[in-house]
């Protein structure tokens, strides 16, 4: 491998880093999980990496719970999102998919920032942001910031809608509503084995249900079922007004049913494309227990 | 370029080509074998070691990043007195070793889930400690690829050493 | 005769090396750098089958080559037990394994570098990738030095074995089933990959090989044969070795090619391989498909099994060809049979070919022969664990092929875990299926006499500070034969374990053995050890006699004295004695051990080994239905081992052959298409993790063999062998859905229990 590095040490540089290189390639490293395999793979001779691991900015590196939102800079880790309290308690379809992802030695360095960015449609962390109805923040290299909500930052297998002269700075959750009394959130994965899978197919729900039992507001990313991780909006309006208690077989078929519009997915050596859909209908059946 | 860390409780410097993995610098520059190379793409665990206390693939990390930094390798865990840590001891007792081959990066890892128990940062909002039940091990060492052992000395081996401190 | 009242045998003694693998101190292949060492890189093919020219003059030039070879510049004989497999593939390409040049330079960057600088212009040619369809009229010649023996050109090896009366048998059958099973190809997956290194000195012309085989003698000399050379002119030390299993049973290309490089360049060269070239080069367990059909009179009493055997031998032969030595014995022996008839045929095609690997074509056999007998009592209306016990091998018996069962734990090993599992817990609800299988095995235990020796040489000698050196011919690949070694010497001769010191690395100082394979090197290195010290004894009770003015010869040897009742003497004094007195003797004793087993005859009869292993496992699974996932609950294993000479490395045994054969049952397989591998890599050839390991609980049960070192059997391999079997029997159970073939993916699960419903 022959790439140069430049390692910015806090966020002017790297709007410099970047502006510099708007005529030629480069790439942004953060954990390195799937950049360090893909260079090694690729001809890397007129390449500059940028090394995001050497800045110190808060907004970059850490989590903030406020009042009406959270944010999660964009190099946070999957370790550091699955031991965050609030994470845990609010949004556990986060917690449980940085959970699930990978190896201990994986999430200690994976990045939120690089799960979104690698916009691979089986991405874990990236599909319960899709159910969390999360807005990604985007700076570019005036120091200009764009929001988009997550659904949009994904243009297409391994694109996003990130412009040559921006990067991914936080990611901002909304807070649960004030009438939830319940969340119904989780994180579903289907692979082969316990642990170390890439998601054959997954199911992240974030159901909020108030008082009386009725549901007030969903949000269902599924992922590995089409070109981007999609936001399963029919099915999740289609549970609103709805009691958690009372859901019949019939409601959770219908459910079900509206949940596989969403997905197209493709067939590769993981499985093929009858058994994703088989199995996303499966799942989403047993997400209303 | 130049990187200066802490290996194994001692300052070090050393030139390196800005490319290479903290693997490449380990084995090949600086010539500790201990740490193993066994599919230099994040997916054995074999050549796992401390950073900062926590368990990383040496063989994804790129080696510039170790600068300022504190690296424990395999080779670090020994005493000069050539007594085995705890971690390598019950190892050894468990019969947790076969062709040997993981065992570096299992020893490193199950130090890091000791290192996580022993420094429960109490880091505001941050629920760091993790209970080391026999189910707790399973999923933290479920990035260390063993061949040969089905696992289950490897887990007694940690079983017994995080829990020694338990009451 | 080894000793009765033991004191260290059977005790859990630690790993021997463990304390220098704990450290990372253990040196591997990978781990060795030679003054001057060059790197190794090999060029293969693209397409599986092709023609193609090739130019290096791009790669010769770039700084840092110092060597690069095709085809064109070597002279060599072609390596495998067929000698069909060219080292360097000229003009045509076969397999996607195939090498076509390598290159040496001075870096492993500089080496791939030139790799990428070697242009080769492929002509793709249409392949065979189905075993039958190579047998079909106007198939060309897939291996040209096909021997040509058999019927057709496309058939590398074939086996032909039968006996007692199957028409007979046929018309005694109240039941007959018949089905053909499919079997994939695992790879060992070694956590060390594959390496080698090679240093020619060119003045000496001898050629030094740090390489892990697991075969040695037999190594160097298909290594002489391949370069031309004289085979004792050829050294081979062993470092240690990052996993075995049977991968490293045959010599393969890269070893050859690695040799060369440094006999061209009179440098020493390293070849190491990167896990991609680990799945994509070293060897498989050999795929297959059965076909058997099996019957059972009205009370359940196996009559007969009729089953033939077609294997993939991908373009060129390794010991995959040969499994059905091991296959047809399962077949004709396992459970009382009087009647079998047994084929086998091994067919060229452009896949790649298979090799070894831990059971030899054994977990295959029983996993068709156990879903067939669940199959056989559910159509009788029988319980399966009922007709297996009644069926079980009983000790004394000689089966149909001709094996001696002087000992057999068959039936204490079903009893034993249909008891200890009990009836299957109940399934929860619906989505969560629950199910119980059962399957038995039978395995050499006692070496097998394949090859025209197979002994074991030791020499084992006290030093004058009463210190014990064991040099034997087996090999250390991780299972703890040193530990074992070590162990008998120390019961045997009263010396202290850490004063024992275990050679068996190098091929110019160790006696010949015939490799580590068979599950045989406690069986039989352990014999020729005890043999070794029995000598050796004789040596030191004379002498010990003398110095205690003792008549007797019968002496105690306890924590380093030789003792009677009433006098002892400190070993070491003894041994100095020897030594430094007339007339002078070196205490030291060499034992070649011969098991006692047969050749087999040319139709296959024969008892061929020393004695022979049985286990049985029960399994219970549980399965979701929503997404096909079988969940290993609990794994009950109870084997009959002879005699626990070590339990924790006996444990270790278990667990991990118990969880290769869950890998087996469920998750891997090199997946190919048209003759490409798509999953070379841990990602999608999925190995199990500790998150996925099942509780095992192991019984072993004791038989006390007398053919074996204190009673004890072979036990490698047979914990592997029924995982599979046992798995999908409960998968089965639980699901009531038929599985004929492994691995049982959760889309094959889906795909069963949609059959089932649209029926």
């Amino acid at each position: 491998m022959d790439f140069s590095v430049v390692s910015p040490q806090n966020l002017s540089q790297l709007r410099n880093a970047i502006r510099t290189l708007q005529r030629k390639p480069y790439r942004i490293g953060a954990g390195y999980t799937d950049l360090l395999m893909e260079l090694r793979k690729s001809d890397t001779s007129d390449l500059t990496v940028i090394n995001l691991a050497q800045i110190n900015d808060n907004g970059l590196s850490h989590i903030k719970s406020l009042v009406n939102h959270v944010h999660i800079g964009a190099m946070v880790t999957a370790t550091s999102i699955c031991m965050n309290d609030d994470i845990a308690r609010r949004f556990p379809t986060l917690q449980q998919a940085a959970a699930n992802l990978a190896s201990t030695q994986i999430r200690n360095v994976a990045t939120i920032g690089g799960n979104l960015c690698t916009a691979s449609p089986s991405g874990d962390m990236a599909c319960a942001i899709v159910a969390l109805k999360a807005h990604c923040v985007l700076m570019n290299v005036d120091g200009k910031k764009r929001v988009v909500p997550v659904v949009d930052f994904f243009t297409g297998p391994r694109t996003t809608c990130l412009k040559k002269n921006e990067f991914l700075y936080k990611i901002i959750l909304p807070r649960n509503h004030k009438q939830t009394q319940h969340i119904h959130s989780g994180f579903i994965k289907v692979g082969t084995r316990n642990a170390m899978e890439c998601s054959v197919v997954s199911l992240a729900y974030h159901i909020q249900v108030e008082e009386s039992g009725y549901v007030i507001d969903a949000g269902i990313g599924i992922g590995a079922s089409a070109p981007t991780i999609r936001f399963a909006e029919k099915a999740a309006l289609n549970l609103i007004g709805k009691n958690m208690q009372n859901f019949t077989d019939e409601n959770r078929n219908e459910f079900a049913k509206k949940v596989l519009t969403y997905a197209s997915p493709i067939s590769d050596v993981r499985a093929t494309s009858w058994y994703r859909k088989e199995v996303l209908y499966n799942i989403s059946k047993s997400v209303l227990v | 370029m130049e990187v200066s860390f802490n290996l194994n409780g001692e300052k070090v410097k050393c030139k390196i080509n800005p490319t290479i993995s903290l693997l490449e610098l380990l084995r090949e520059e600086m010539g500790l074998t201990g740490t193993k190379p066994g599919c230099n793409e994040g997916e054995c665990g074999a050549c796992t070691v401390l950073i900062d206390g926590i368990s990383v693939n040496a063989c994804l990390y790129p080696a510039i990043n170790i600068h300022g930094k504190e690296l424990v390798t395999i080779e670090g865990l020994v005493t000069a007195e050539g007594k085995l840590d705890e971690v390598q001891q019950a190892m050894v007792k468990h019969g947790a070793v076969q062709c040997g081959f993981c065992t570096s990066g299992m020893v490193m890892n199950i130090k890091a889930m000791q290192r996580n128990l022993e420094h429960a940062h109490h880091v505001p909002g941050e629920n760091i400690r993790v209970q080391p039940d026999r189910k707790n091990i399973m999923k933290w060492l479920e990035g260390n690829l063993c061949r040969c052992t089905g696992y289950v000395k490897i887990i007694d081996a940690a079983e017994e050493v995080l829990n020694k401190n338990k009451i | 005769m080894a000793k009765k009242n033991l004191k260290i045998i059977g005790t859990p003694v630690p790993k021997h090396d463990a304390k220098i693998r704990v450290t990372g101190e253990a040196v591997y292949g990978h781990d060795i750098k030679l003054p001057g060492m060059l790197y190794g890189a090999i060029l293969r093919t693209e397409h599986p089958h092709a023609t193609f020219t090739i130019d290096v003059s791009a790669a010769k030039k770039l700084p840092g080559v110092i060597c690069v070879i095709t085809a064109d510049d070597v002279d060599t004989n072609n390596i495998s037990y067929k000698r069909d497999h060219p080292i360097l593939k000229k003009e045509e390409v076969n397999c996607i394994r195939d090498e076509i040049a390598a290159v040496a330079a001075e870096t492993k960057e500089i080496a791939e570098k030139a790799l990428k600088l070697i242009k080769v212009k492929y002509k793709i040619k249409k392949g065979i990738y189905e075993p039958l369809d190579a047998l079909k009229s106007g198939a060309p010649l897939i291996n040209k030095f096909s021997s040509g023996k058999f019927e057709h050109k496309n058939i590398a090896e074939k086996f032909y074995y039968e006996h007692g009366n199957i028409e007979e048998q046929r018309k005694k059958s109240m039941v007959v089933v018949k089905r053909t099973f499919t079997l994939p190809r695992m790879t060992h997956a070694c956590l060390g990959t594959s390496n080698i290194t090679a240093h020619y000195n060119k003045t000496t012309g001898k050629l030094l090989l740090y390489s892990s085989t697991q075969v040695p003698f037999l190594y160097q000399r298909d290594m002489a044969h391949a370069l031309k050379m004289n085979p004792s002119d050829i050294r081979i030390i062993q470092p240690v070795i990052g996993g075995g299993f049977g991968s490293k049973l045959d010599m393969y290309p890269f070893e050859p090619i690695c040799a060369l490089l440094s006999i061209k360049t009179g440098r020493p060269v390293q070849i190491l391989y990167s896990r991609h070239e680990e799945f994509l080069a070293s060897p498989t367990r050999q795929p297959m498909t059965i076909e058997i059909e099996a019957g059972a009179d009205k009370d359940g009493n196996f009559t007969f099994r009729d089953v033939n055997v077609i294997k993939d031998n991908g373009a060129y032969t390794s010991w995959g060809a040969t499994t059905p030595f091991v296959i047809m014995q399962a077949f004709s022996s396992l459970y009382t049979l009087p009647a079998c008839r047994f084929s086998a045929t091994a067919i060229y095609t452009n896949n790649v070919f298979a090799g070894s690997f831990r059971g030899y074509g054994n977990p295959q056999a029983t996993f068709a022969l156990e879903r067939v007998i669940d199959l056989l009592a559910d159509k009788l209306g029988m319980d399966k664990a009922q007709i297996r016990i009644k069926n079980a091998n009983r000790p004394g018996e000689t089966t149909g092929q001709g094996l001696f069962f002087e000992t057999c734990g068959h039936q204490d090993c079903l009893q034993t875990v249909i008891k200890k599992a009990g009836k299957k817990r109940k399934s929860e609800n619906n989505r969560y299926r629950r199910g119980m299988g059962y399957a038995s095995m039978i395995h050499v235990g006692g070496g097998a006499k394949i090859y025209r020796s197979d002994g074991c040489g030791t020499t084992i000698k006290i030093d004058p500070y009463g210190y014990c050196t064991i040099i034997s011919g087996s090999n250390e690949i991780g299972q703890g034969s040193e530990t074992v070694l070590a162990m008998i010497a120390a019961e045997e001769l009263g010396i202290s374990l850490d004063k024992i010191k275990v050679i068996n690395t190098d091929t110019d100082i160790k006696p010949w053995d015939v490799g580590v394979h068979a599950s045989r090197t406690s069986f039989v290195a352990g014999n020729s050890l005890l043999g070794a010290i029995r000598i050796l004894k004789e040596k030191l009770n004379l002498k010990a006699g003398e110095l205690l003015q003792e008549k007797s010869t019968s002496f105690n040897y306890e924590d380093g004295f030789i003792k009677t009742k009433s006098k002892q003497i400190a070993l070491d004094k003894v041994v100095r004695e020897m030594h430094f007195t007339l007339p002078n003797e070196l205490a030291i004793a060499s034992y070649f051990y011969e098991p006692s087993s047969q050749f087999q005859d040319k139709g296959f009869k024969g008892n061929v080994s020393g004695t022979y292993a049985f286990a049985s496992q029960a399994i219970e699974v549980e399965v979701d239905t929503y997404t096909g996932n079988v969940r290993v609950l609990t794994v009950h294993v109870a084997q009959d081992v002879g005699k626990v000479l070590n339990p924790l490395l006996l444990d270790g045994q278990i667990h991990g052959g118990v969880l290769q054969g869950v890998g087996y049952a469920l998750t891997e397989e090199l997946i190919f298409k048209e003759g490409y591998l798509l999953n070379p890599n841990f990602h999608n050839y999925k190995l199990l993790t500790a998150a996925d390991t099942p509780d095992i609980h192991f019984y072993p049960v004791e038989t006390h063999d007398k053919q074996g070192p204190y009673g004890a059997k072979g036990v490698g391999e047979a914990p592997l062998i029924p995982t599979a079997a046992a798995i999908a029997n409960a998968v089965c159970d639980a699901l009531q859905i038929e599985m004929l073939e492994l691995p049982i993916t959760p889309e094959r699960v889906l795909v069963a229990l949609k059959n089932k419903n649209n029926k």
